[in-house]
C-alpha cells in the first residue's frame, strides 16, 4: 500500500511535437480512491499508463510512497525505471485484456500463480471474488464465449483478487448496463475500502465520480482543471468548465452585467446579496457569467429577484421533475422536487442565493468565494 | 464473431433455397462444371499416371500407356524404390523435423522481439532478415560449403539441419512477425501488470495463443526443407544423401524403371500430402477472439 506522487509529469507520443500531459503535478494518499474524471481524449489514460510504468514520460517523477518508480528527463544515472512486473500493481484495461487461452478461473488466478501464492489461497481469493461479481457459474469458461459485461466484470475480478500496492482501473464499467453497473460499483467501493488499497479509478461519467471517489482529479487537453473531493467540486467549481461538467442536468449559464447592486441577465435582475458584493466590486459595468444549478432555482413566494418563465416542457423523474422553462429567449432547466408538477404555463422562480456561482467571461475563472 | 458467421451461413442457405433455379442458370451450371471437370482432369492425370504406373510390374510399365489401370497390381515398385530410398528418407526425416523446429524456434523468438518490443534499430534487423530471404542460395553456395567442411559437417545430417536452420530462420520470422502482430499489446502489458516478465509473456502468452500461426509456419518449412535439392547435393555427400537426392538418382541409373521412380516420387510426396491433410483441420481461424473490445 502506498500513496502516489507525481511531480511536474509531461508526455508526448511523438517525441516532444505536442503534449499530451503537460506538467502534471498530483498527491494521492495512501488508500485513498482517487478518480480521474474528463471528456475523451484528455489524458486520463496516459497519466494512468504512466503510473502503471507503461509509458516512459518526457520529464517528472513518479513515487509510490517514499520509492521513486520513474524520474525521466534527468540526466545519467538518475534516471530511474522501475518495469511495470516490479511496481506491485494491478490494473484492469478500458480493453478488458483477457488471456484467450485461459479459462475465466486461470485467468483469474494468473498473477497470482506468477507471485507463486499458494494454491488454497488463490482457490479461496477467487471464489470468493467470483461470487462478490457474480461471474461463478462462468469460471470454467473461456473469455471468447462471454457477453462484453461478463468480460468486463471478469476483468475487474482478475485485479481485485490481488493484493498490490496501487489498483489501476480504466474505465472497468465501461460496458455494464446500468443497474449492473449500480450493483458492481457498490461492490467494488465496498471492496475497496475493505482493503484499503490505493484506488485510480479512471471514468468519464461524472456520477461515477462522484459516488466513488474521495478525491476526484478533473482533466482537460492534458490539464488538471480542478481536484478535491466530490463536493467540493461540485459547491465550488473553480472554473466554468468544471461547473459546467459535474451535474445532471448541466449548471445554467446567464451572461450578467454587473450594475449598481443588481446583476443584469436582461430577462431577469437579481439584486447582488451582501457576501458578494467585495468579489464583484472589480466587475462593476462589466459582464460576468451566472451559473445557476437546475436544482438551485425554486417556485417564488414573493416578487423580489423573481424571474418569470415559460413552461416548455416537463420531464417527470419519479421523484422530482425536470422542468424545461424559457427565460426570454434562453431554455433553462430546473429541478423540481415537489409532489405535483405545477399546473400553469408562467412561473416565477427564484434562484438560492447563497448557491450562485461566478465566473469571469475571459479567463472562466470563478470570481465568488 | 463465429455466432455472426453461422448466421450468415443460414441466411445465405435460406436464400438459396427460395430461389428457384431458371432453365438458363441450369445450362449456366452445367457449363462451369464441364469446365471445372476439364480442369480437374488435366490436373489430375499426370497424378493418376503416376499412381496406376507405381502398382505395375517393370515389363507392363513397357507395354501399356501410363494412365491405363496395371493388368496385375503389384508392390514391386515400391519394394525396389525403398531399398534405394530407406536410408536418405531417414535422413530427410531427420533434416526436415530438426532443421523445422530450429528454423521455427529461432524464428519464432526474433519475431516476437521484432513485433512486441521497441528497441534500437529495430527496423533495420527486420530489413536485413526481409534481404536474407531473398538471398539467392546459389550465391553464397562456395563460402558455404567451405564453412561447412571447416566445421567438419560435410557429409552429416547435422551439416544439414544447421544450414536449414540458419536459412529458413528468416522466412520464419518474416512469417511469424505477422501473426504475433496480431496479439494484441493490451495482452502483453496486462502480462507485466501481473508480474511476468519478458520470457514468461513469450511463454505463457504469445506461445499458447500462436499455435496455429507455429503449425502453419512448421508445416510450410518442413515441406520446402523435405522438397529442398540444392544443399542436399551439395552438402549431403554419400552417407547423408536426403531422400530427394536419391530419387534423383533413381532416374539416372536405372533407366526406364519407371514403375519404381513414380513409386519412389509418391513415397516422397506421401508425407508432405498427410501433413497437409491434417493441418486443414488447424487453419480454423478466430484464436484471439474475446481478447480484447472490438473498438
Ligand atoms: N499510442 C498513442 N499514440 C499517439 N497518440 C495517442 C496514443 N494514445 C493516446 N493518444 C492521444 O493522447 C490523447 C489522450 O489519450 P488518452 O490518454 O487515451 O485519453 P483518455 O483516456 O482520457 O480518453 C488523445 O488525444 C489521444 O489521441
Ligand atoms: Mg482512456
Amino acid at each position: 500500500m502506498a500513496s502516489i506522487q507525481i511531480k511536474d509529469m509531461s508526455v508526448s507520443y511523438n517525441k516532444g511535437k505536442s503534449y499530451v500531459l503537460d506538467k502534471l503535478n498530483l498527491d494521492i494518499k495512501d488508500g485513498e480512491f482517487c478518480v480521474f474524471l474528463g471528456p475523451s481524449g484528455c489524458g486520463k489514460s496516459t497519466a494512468m499508463h504512466c503510473i502503471a510504468g507503461l509509458l516512459h514520460p518526457a520529464s517528472g517523477e513518479i513515487r509510490f510512497g517514499d520509492t521513486v518508480m520513474t524520474r525521466a528527463g534527468a540526466k545519467g544515472r538518475d534516471k530511474i525505471f522501475v518495469p511495470p512486473q516490479e511496481r506491485n500493481i494491478a490494473m484492469v484495461f478500458q480493453e478488458y485484456a483477457l488471456y484467450p487461452n485461459m479459462t475465466v478461473r486461470e485467468n483469474m488466478s494468473f498473477a497470482l500463480k506468477t507471485k507463486k501464492a499458494p494454491k488454497d489461497e488463490i482457490e479461496k481469493r477467487v471464489s470468493y471474488m467470483a461470487q462478490m461479481l457474480s461471474i461463478e457459474q462462468l469460471l470454467d469458461r473461456r473469455p471468447a464465449e462471454l457477453s462484453g459485461g461478463q468480460r468486463q466484470r471478469v476483468a475487474l475480478g482478475r485485479a481485485l483478487v490481488r493484493d498490490p500496492q496501487v489498483f489501476l482501473l480504466d474505465e472497468p464499467l465501461g460496458n455494464l448496463d446500468a443497474k449492473l453497473r449500480d450493483q458492481v460499483r457498490y461492490e467494488l467501493k465496498k471492496i475497496q475500502l475493505q482493503l484499503g488499497i490505493t484506488t485510480i479509478y479512471v471514468t468519464h461519467d461524472q456520477t461515477e465520480a462522484m459516488t466513488m471517489a474521495d478525491h476526484i482529479v478533473l482533466m482537460k487537453d492534458g490539464h488538471i482543471m480542478q481536484q478535491g473531493t466530490p463536493n467540493e467540486l461540485y459547491d465550488h467549481p473553480e472554473n466554468e468548465f468544471v461547473a459546467g461538467f459535474l451535474g445532471t442536468p448541466q449548471i445554467n449559464i446567464f451572461s450578467c452585467e454587473v450594475r449598481d447592486d443588481v446583476l443584469d441577465a436582461g430577462d431577469f435582475r437579481l439584486r447582488i446579496p451582501q457576501e458578494l458584493r467585495a468579489s464583484l466590486a472589480p466587475y462593476a459595468g462589466k459582464r460576468v457569467d451566472l451559473g445557476i444549478r437546475p436544482s438551485d432555482f425554486e417556485l417564488a413566494s414573493s416578487q423580489e429577484n423573481a424571474i418569470a418563465a415559460h413552461v416548455d416542457s416537463i420531464e417527470p423523474l419519479g421523484d422530482a421533475y425536470l422542468i424545461y422553462v424559457r427565460i426570454g429567449e434562453k431554455v433553462v432547466v430546473f429541478k423540481y422536487t415537489g409532489e405535483h408538477a405545477p399546473q400553469d404555463r408562467e412561473l416565477l422562480l427564484t434562484a438560492n442565493m447563497k448557491k450562485l456561482h461566478l465566473f469571469d467571461p475571459q479567463t472562466q475563472e470563478r470570481i465568488n468565494q | 464473431m463465429q455466432n455472426d458467421i453461422a448466421r450468415s451461413k443460414e441466411a445465405q442457405q435460406a436464400q438459396t433455397v427460395r430461389v428457384k433455379p431458371r432453365w438458363h442458370m441450369t445450362v449456366l451450371h452445367i457449363v462451369y462444371y464441364l469446365i471445372m471437370i476439364a480442369f480437374l482432369v488435366f490436373y489430375m492425370l499426370p497424378f493418376w499416371g503416376t499412381v496406376m504406373t507405381s502398382f505395375k510390374t517393370n515389363s507392363e510399365v513397357m507395354t501399356t500407356t501410363p494412365i491405363m489401370p496395371p493388368r496385375q497390381w503389384t508392390l514391386e515398385g515400391y519394394a525396389s524404390a525403398m531399398e534405394e530410398l530407406g536410408q536418405p528418407l531417414m535422413t530427410s526425416l531427420l533434416v526436415t523435423l530438426f532443421g523445422a523446429a530450429g528454423s521455427v524456434f529461432l524464428g519464432s523468438i526474433c519475431a516476437y522481439g521484432l513485433s512486441k518490443w521497441k528497441f534500437r534499430f529495430n527496423n533495420v534487423f527486420f530489413i536485413a532478415l526481409v534481404a536474407a530471404t531473398y538471398l539467392p542460395f546459389q550465391a553464397i553456395l562456395i563460402p558455404l560449403l567451405q564453412t561447412i567442411n571447416a566445421l567438419d559437417l560435410y557429409d552429416n545430417v547435422w551439416g544439414l539441419v544447421l544450414v536449414h536452420t540458419v536459412f529458413g530462420m528468416p522466412m520464419c520470422t518474416v512469417m511469424m512477425r505477422g501473426y504475433y502482430a496480431d496479439v494484441p499489446d493490451a495482452l502483453i502489458r496486462q502480462a507485466m501488470i501481473d508480474g511476468n516478465g519478458v520470457w514468461q509473456i513469450y511463454r505463457k502468452i504469445v506461445v499458447p495463443n500462436t499455435k496455429i500461426a507455429t503449425i502453419t509456419v512448421f508445416v510450410f518449412q518442413c515441406t520446402s526443407i523435405w522438397n529442398e535439392m540444392l544443399f542436399a547435393l551439395v552438402l549431403g555427400g554419400y552417407d547423408s544423401k536426403p531422400a530427394t537426392i536419391a530419387l534423383n538418382e533413381l532416374a539416372g541409373t536405372m533407366a526406364a524403371e519407371f514403375n519404381v521412380q513414380m513409386a519412389g516420387s509418391l513415397i516422397l510426396a506421401l508425407p508432405v500430402l498427410v501433413l497437409y491433410i491434417f493441418m486443414g483441420k488447424y487453419l480454423i481461424s478466430g484464436q484471439m477472439s474475446g481478447a480484447v473490445t472490438a473498438s
